[in-house]
């Protein structure tokens, strides 16, 4: 009879929180930050077989799609970090009351946008 | 584990309508969470078109209405009706709650009401907590103390009596542990913010002798460490308590200590 009875929905009606929306964001950045390390490894080892091998990554980075790709990356990380710090202070104990974890969130998100630009002026030395 | 699509059984199918009879112009529409034990079939949403001019504030007023005038077939619990019980716990526009806190003209739109959050349902808006409530009893939320013959008080400061505010307050309607995603995924082994702010409301007392004991026991990888800081607890709080920062506690307690 018990297993005959129907889960209640869950995630389907359940609206998003910024908190919600954030933690989920971390996590899925955490485990895209990890494949990009691992990459730029393999692509940091691959220059040890010259110059072919370099340029045909620095050809795929220069495209559109690499450009993309590197802007992706630096927004990851920039989200990550920032959204780390946010956990550092509540593993210290400060920030749980919902007012102001709302703002510690549309400050990472906000945040991670402003360090993706920043990050992108920096590499193309323009600051 | 996390799975994101409900089972086959599970599966939401369209249900009856209730077309308003009694003419009202303020009519508010009210879809439901509909299972019946005895039929067999898949949960439906019904709707209902409710008369707003004759209906007092509080989205329980709503529901007792509805079994009242429309369809006295619909089943829920509730009991004290202003918010100290916690027996109307359910989900209502997305977000747990009290039915009898909660007021309807909060919600914009439709009304959508469903049982909370990813429990076993018993029938239309009751679900079944006993799993809940084993955890609640694993964390022996009793005083321990070695004064059990003394005749005098046992006495506590005002200070850490202060420390017990914002957890005794505490009426275990279970709106914070269904509305935790990792609880959704861990429910059976994760104890939730409910049962670990009330873990911690014994943990903390002055008066309590087991303090070691408890954060021993309730330090575990899956019991506590599952919560991820979601704050979806916090949000979903009727009496406005914080089990997330209850648990930040514990954690906390147990990397200091």
């Amino acid at each position: 009879m018990k297993d005959n009875n129907p889960l209640s929905p869950h995630i389907q009606i359940y609206n998003w929180h910024i908190s919600s929306l954030i933690s989920i964001s971390h996590r899925i950045t955490g485990v895209l930050n990890i494949v990009i390390i691992t990459l730029i490894c393999f692509w940091t080892i691959s220059l040890l077989f010259g110059n072919v091998s370099y340029e045909l990554v620095l050809n795929f980075l220069k495209s559109f799609f690499g450009k993309f790709f590197i802007i992706g990356i630096s927004w990851s990380f920039s989200f990550q970090i920032l959204s780390e710090i946010r956990h550092w202070f509540w593993d210290m104990g400060y920030g749980f009351e919902i007012k102001t974890s709302n703002i510690s969130g549309i400050l990472v998100i906000f945040g991670s946008f402003i360090l993706t630009v920043l990050i992108y002026f920096l590499g193309r030395n323009l600051l | 584990m996390v799975q994101i699509n409900l089972p086959k059984n599970s599966k939401i199918q369209k249900g009856n309508y209730y077309k308003d009879k009694t003419g009202s112009k303020n009519i508010k529409k009210v879809n439901i969470y509909r299972w019946d034990p005895s039929t067999g079939k898949n949960p439906r949403i019904d709707t209902y078109e409710v008369d707003m001019d004759n209906c007092p504030s509080k989205v329980l007023d709503i529901l007792n209405k509805i079994k009242n005038e429309i369809d006295s077939s619909l089943a829920y619990r509730r009991s004290c009706s202003h918010g100290v019980c916690g027996s109307c716990a359910m989900n209502m526009d997305g977000k747990n709650g009290l039915a009898c806190t909660k007021s309807h003209s909060e919600i914009t739109g439709d009304i959508n009401i469903y049982p909370l959050p990813h429990l076993k349902v018993l029938k239309d808006l009751i679900g079944d907590l006993s799993i809940l409530y084993k955890q609640y009893e694993s964390v022996e939320p009793w005083l321990k103390t070695s004064k059990v013959n003394d005749r005098k008080e046992n006495i506590q400061s005002k200070e850490d009596r202060a420390k017990l505010d914002g957890l005794y307050e505490c009426i275990m309607c279970a709106c914070c542990s269904t509305a935790c995603p990792s609880y959704w995924w861990n429910g059976d082994k994760y104890l939730g913010p409910a049962v670990l702010l009330q873990a911690y409301r014994w943990i903390i007392d002055s008066r309590d002798e087991d303090r070691k004991e408890r954060l021993k026991k309730v330090a575990d990888e899956l019991k506590l460490y599952r919560c991820h800081t979601i704050m979806n607890c916090t949000n979903a709080c009727p009496k406005g308590l914080n089990p997330a920062k209850a648990i930040a506690s514990i954690k906390k307690m147990l990397a200091t200590v």
